[in-house]
């Protein structure tokens, strides 16, 4: 409790969304792979409506970030994320241009996917980087 | 760019969190400003010559 009251309001309201984004993703994904995968058949249409529905949480996840970018108003911070996501942007676009390399050289099966993750996860991994000694 | 903010602090018995809290900014951005890891937009100069009551210029030197 004492953690949260010394936070930033705007990292209380950017914890609040991505908590919220986070839960709702967990909770539509789970439902709907149950609801898709329960033996029945379905539409084209419904099936389109599922993965734009699971993937709005995410969308959510995106959303909250940037909101971050705008909303923190201590500039120094700012320039911490601004360079955080730039550094988390060219690590996924350097994972996803070699992985895609290796699928035309017939290396991987598949091109690459599951971008937003590599990009959640890149994040992640920026957010030490850029502090270092900031 | 240099700046005396270590200096002022010190003559005022201010930590970096008093001088952060004061500023409304984080106190890594303090410790940033004041180790010229980084400079300071305009209206953050102004906001710490309010707080010191000084001038910008007697805050914030001019690399020679």
């Amino acid at each position: 409790m004492v953690y949260w009251n010394n936070l930033a309001p705007y990292m209380r309201r950017y914890t609040i969304r991505i908590l919220l984004f986070v839960s709702s993703y967990i909770i539509i994904l789970t439902s709907s792979l149950a609801f898709a995968r329960g033996g029945l058949e379905h539409s084209q249409a419904t099936l389109i409506g599922l993965a734009l529905i699971t993937a709005f949480p995410v969308i959510g996840m995106f959303w909250a970030i940037f909101r971050l970018l705008v909303e923190t108003d201590d500039e120094y911070q700012r320039l911490l994320f601004a360079k955080q996501t730039l550094l988390a942007t060219a690590a996924t676009l350097v994972i996803v241009t070699v992985w895609q390399f290796l699928q035309v050289y017939d290396v991987v099966a598949t091109g690459p996917q599951w971008m937003g993750v590599i990009w959640f996860a890149m994040l992640g991994l920026a957010a030490p980087i850029v502090r270092w000694k900031a | 760019m240099k700046n005396r903010l270590k200096v002022l602090r010190a003559e005022r018995e201010w930590s970096q969190q008093d001088l952060a809290d004061a500023l409304a900014v984080s106190r890594q951005s303090v410790n940033a400003i004041e180790t010229g890891k980084y400079d300071p937009s305009l209206p953050l100069a102004f906001r710490i010559s309010d707080v010191f009551a000084m001038p910008i210029e007697a805050i914030f030197l001019r690399d020679q």
